[in-house]
């Protein structure tokens, strides 16, 4: 996959231990997808598909109807698709042109499975995002 | 993409004492600020002389723009004038009055009005220094309200006849309205783009093989209007006409924010190889069509019947007309003109695109071209990205007083009733406006799946505002794609404004097994969020409940 | 290259996917269908991965036709069966050629590996990853376009239900327009016609994509398919019908006079 998406993966805390050669395995199952601005990148309360890092851009994060935050280059969302395909808790657009970079939970389950760092990374990100959500 | 904010949050308050319904049926979209403060006086002028002119106890319609969104109220005449209206209304039955009205129409006015749009339209905006292009719009300005009033004082004589045909026979032969007016076909040359100047360049393009193979050609339609347009011989005299006849008539709408034929040259060229082509005349079978209504109509009216369809085709064709030929026209007129300016400005850079001149009002337009400071660049700009964002589907229904439901015509003397309910008739089934709908709030349209289901009104304008969707929801849109598809399993109904029985929506209602009307034109319009609804997807009716 | 064909060639619903198998077959059928190249899944997705061999390889399969190129996806599940569910695929109109074609099917890939596609998959029970295959064919731009389906889907009946409006018959098949509405019995006489309101239509642009245009009103309001070509369309409803069974979905078109195929399979039923 592209330059960029390997650095913006070594930003993502759950990409964060690994080395050279493991994240250009994580990155290679990535594909690029581009946005058009509005476009909904996912719907809250649908099933979930792919895990996505922003390469360049912005998404705006809504929950509920509320405008959250905005994303930037280097965030990340929809990690709970790397799992199972459960319902997205919220909806995303894309703010201005967007290019993400996403998986699919069959392309990733296969690197869970042969890296074990990784599969412990995504438990505790996962817990951590269950814990803020808590106490929001 | 920035957010349009609206300069002051509408209060959507009433305009004026009175009960105020939303008009989104004339104005789906947001107007300018040219068309608020253009439009409400000549149409109420002309409204209140047709009203006259055939005895109707209306006084005037009047309109009111909130923040760019139309509403419309109703005034009645004070009762002390009823006597007069009701004995005028009378007087127009029984003397057959309208014929005058076409009369003036073909004689004085359609003339008239198209000598001046032709002598605005010699005229080139670029050849105007910046004061005498300020004098030329306003002599723009003032002649397009003019031909509004002229639109609206011909309404009645347009409407009314057809109306009284659709009222009586329908009333002896049971047909619905949609059939009997398929009676009207042939009658209207110009609702179908007719005139002599296309009759003519049909005929050159006949004669001439090479203009013809240009007509057909895969370039830029643009260019290839352009080519035609000088070609020596019959064929570009009459392309010329032709374009000088249509070229700067609205396509759609009547505000100065819509497009002229010439700026959508696609639409343009596709019309004049249809022409060209020669389309099927199917004239011949009316008579048949006539006859077999005729047929379904008690034998003591028969005589009546063939009164009524003459009078009903005689006028038919002033319903397309007046608009054609006053306002129409005018309006690409000015549009023309404000866009001339609009270039003018924008090569300055006292404007950022010439487009944005058209969110300016004429006393501005002048003033700016005078050197003036206001409205700055960045203001009209935020105007133009205020009125695009928003549709009239964001309004509320109905402002200040609550509705009255519409006063019942049996109780007025014959003349007065007929008159009042042919208007009734001819409103409903030549605008769909609501003002005619008897029978509460059924709104028809294709029976797409069947079933019948009752539940709450879901207004959904798109994927945005899925999360809105409830289990039992009755889907209310315009019409879905497969983004629409995740909400299925919420579903009790599907209802939307367009589309067919073959498409998507039709289809994944069948699939899904849930009840589905769809294609009906104005679902998203006349229905509330949140309103209970029967969905009857064998009878192809929405029905609202409360 | 077995999994690049010509759409002609192309057999395997396990490789291509149904779309591109039946519209094979009804080329070879000698039906009027736009020529084409079929793409198996595995392509596909090499392809939307940015793999630089199989982007050379399909460029080169596909340069010969031209351009401007209508790209539809063909998906492929575990029986061989099409996914019923309308308007799941994703059909992208008027990609200007070759050199564009990597990014139209980077869009394909993730329209199938998409939140609706899956959740949708689950809700019907394929559990497994999908695979989409893609028919790539030179783009009709119609006068003319809509929907046919040879049994009247709402009331059963045994006769031919047109659904017609300006342009690309994207406005018919999303529903965006009030088509013009026709039946057609089985000898060929014309039982009904109900004008719409067309008002918009999709025209293809020179450098790529589609845009909607606004009809005018009077062509709105007149019916966009004469006798002849009612006949013509009632004809080639038959001939499905012969080929391929009952109750056809077809997708067709005109362009200067000439009415193409661009699609023709099962009318799914209800609760599916």
């Amino acid at each position: 996959m592209s330059g960029t998406t390997i650095d913006a993966l070594r930003d993502v805390p759950l990409f964060a231990d690994l080395d050279g050669d493991e994240l250009a395995r994580v990155a290679s199952v990535f594909k690029e997808r581009r946005f058009a601005d509005g476009e909904t990148v996912i719907q809250q309360g649908s099933g979930a598909a792919a895990f996505f890092v922003i390469d360049s851009g912005a998404a705006q994060v809504i929950v509920d109807g509320d405008e959250r935050r905005l994303m930037g280059p280097g965030e990340h969302f929809g990690e709970m698709a790397l799992i199972d395909a459960g319902t997205r808790t919220a909806t995303v657009v894309a703010s201005g042109a967007l290019v993400c970079s996403g998986v699919t939970f069959w392309d990733f389950q296969p690197l869970v499975e042969a890296n074990g760092v990784i599969g412990w990374k995504l438990l505790r990100s996962l817990i951590e995002i269950y814990r803020s959500d808590r106490e929001n | 993409m920035a957010h349009a904010e609206l300069e002051t949050t509408p209060a959507f308050e009433a305009p004026a004492p009175g009960s105020w319904e939303l008009d989104p049926v004339h104005f789906p979209r947001l107007v300018t600020r040219y068309w608020t403060e253009t439009h409400p006086a000549a149409f109420s002028r002309g409204v209140s002389e047709f009203t006259r002119y055939f005895g109707m106890l209306l006084d005037s319609l009047e309109m009111a723009y909130v923040d760019g969104f139309a509403y419309k109220t109703a005034r009645p005449v004070s009762p002390e004038d009823a006597p007069a209206r009701i004995a005028r209304a009378e007087e127009l039955i029984a003397g057959k009055l309208w014929r005058d009205q076409l009369r003036e129409w073909d004689e004085q006015a359609k003339p008239a009005s198209i000598a001046i749009d032709r002598e605005l339209q010699a005229v080139d905006p670029e050849q105007l220094s910046d004061a005498e292009l300020a004098d030329y719009l306003r002599r723009c300005h003032a002649h397009h309200a003019e031909m509004i009033y002229q639109h609206m004082r011909f309404t009645a004589s347009a409407v009314v006849p057809t109306g009284d045909f659709l009222a009586h026979v329908g009333d002896w032969t049971g047909l619905p309205a949609a059939q009997l007016l398929g009676l009207m076909r042939g009658a209207s040359p110009v609702s179908a783009g007719a005139s002599a100047e296309l009759d003519e360049l049909v005929a050159a393009l006949a004669a001439d093989a090479a203009a013809r193979e240009l007509l057909e050609s895969d370039a830029d339609p643009a260019e290839v209007l352009e080519k035609l347009r000088s070609l020596g011989g019959e064929a570009g005299t009459a392309m010329n006409a032709y374009l000088d006849l249509v070229g700067w008539r609205l396509l759609d709408g009547f505000d100065i924010c819509e497009p002229c034929a010439l700026e959508l040259p696609d639409v343009l060229l596709r019309a004049i190889r249809i022409a060209a082509a020669g389309a099927e005349t199917d004239d011949a079978s009316i008579g048949d069509e006539v006859a077999e209504v005729r047929g379904k109509v008690p034998e003591e009216h028969r005589g009546e019947f063939d009164e009524l369809l003459a009078e009903a085709r005689l006028m038919y064709r002033l319903r397309d007309e007046r608009g054609v030929f006053s306002d129409i026209w005018a309006s690409g007129l000015m549009r023309r003109a404000v866009l001339g300016a609009g270039r003018r400005l924008a090569a300055s850079g006292r404007v950022k695109q010439p487009d944005h001149l058209i969110d300016a009002t004429v006393e501005e337009m002048c003033s700016m071209l005078a050197g003036a400071d206001a409205p700055s660049a960045d203001e009209l700009e935020a105007r133009t990205e205020y009125r695009t964002s928003h549709t009239a589907k964001e309004a509320p229904a109905h402002l200040g007083d609550p509705p009255m439901p519409p006063p019942d015509p049996s109780g007025l003397p014959p003349a007065a009733a007929r008159v009042m309910r042919a208007m009734g008739v001819a409103l409903g089934e030549l605008f769909g406006s609501s003002e005619a709908e008897h029978e509460g709030d059924v709104l028809r349209g294709l029976a797409a799946s069947r079933g019948v289901y009752e539940g709450p009104a879901r207004r959904i304008a798109g994927p945005a505002e899925f999360g809105r969707i409830v289990q039992g929801d009755v889907l209310v849109t315009e019409s879905t794609t497969e983004a629409f598809n995740i909400l299925l399993p919420l579903l009790g109904a599907i209802v939307t404004d367009s589309g067919g029985l073959l498409s998507h929506s039709a289809i994944v209602a069948r699939e899904y097994g849930i009840p589905g009307v769809v294609g009906t034109r104005e679902a998203t319009e006349r229905i509330a969020d949140g309103a209970r609804l029967r969905v009857d997807g064998d009878a192809g009716e929405v029905t609202v409940l409360g | 290259m077995s999994e690049i064909v010509a759409l002609l060639d192309a057999h395997d619903v396990a490789l291509f996917g149904s779309k591109a198998a039946g519209l094979g077959q009804a080329l070879r059928d000698g039906l009027p269908v736009p020529p084409g190249v079929a793409l198996a899944g595995a392509v596909v997705e090499a392809v939307a991965s940015g793999d630089g061999e199989a982007i050379g390889r399909v460029a080169e399969s596909v340069r010969p036709l031209g351009g401007p190129l209508a790209v539809r996806s063909s998906a492929v599940d575990e029986d061989g069966a099409e996914a019923s569910f309308a308007g799941q695929h994703l059909t992208l109109l008027n990609v200007p050629g070759a050199d564009e074609l990597p990014s139209a099917l980077n869009e394909i890939w993730w329209s199938a590996n998409s939140d609706a596609a899956i959740t949708y998959r689950q809700r019907v029970g394929l559990f497994t990853r999908p695979s989409v295959g893609v028919v790539v064919q030179l783009l009709v731009d119609p006068e003319t376009a809509g929907v046919m389906f040879t049994r009247n889907p709402v009331s059963g009946a045994e006769e031919t239900v047109i659904e017609a409006s300006w342009g690309l018959g994207e406005a018919v098949v999303a529903g965006r327009v009030i088509p013009d509405h026709f039946r057609v019995d089985r000898a060929g006489e014309v039982i009904e016609r109900i004008v719409g309101r067309k008002s918009i239509r999709y025209r293809g642009l020179a450098d790529g994509g589609t845009v909607e245009e606004q009809v005018s009103p009077e062509l709105a309001e007149e019916l966009c398919l004469g006798e002849a070509q009612l006949r013509e369309l009632s004809r080639l409803a038959g001939r499905c019908e012969e080929i391929y069974g009952p109750a056809r979905d077809i997708e067709w078109a005109i362009a200067d006079g000439t009415l193409y195929l661009l699609q023709c399979r099962a009318v799914t039923t209800a609760g599916g």
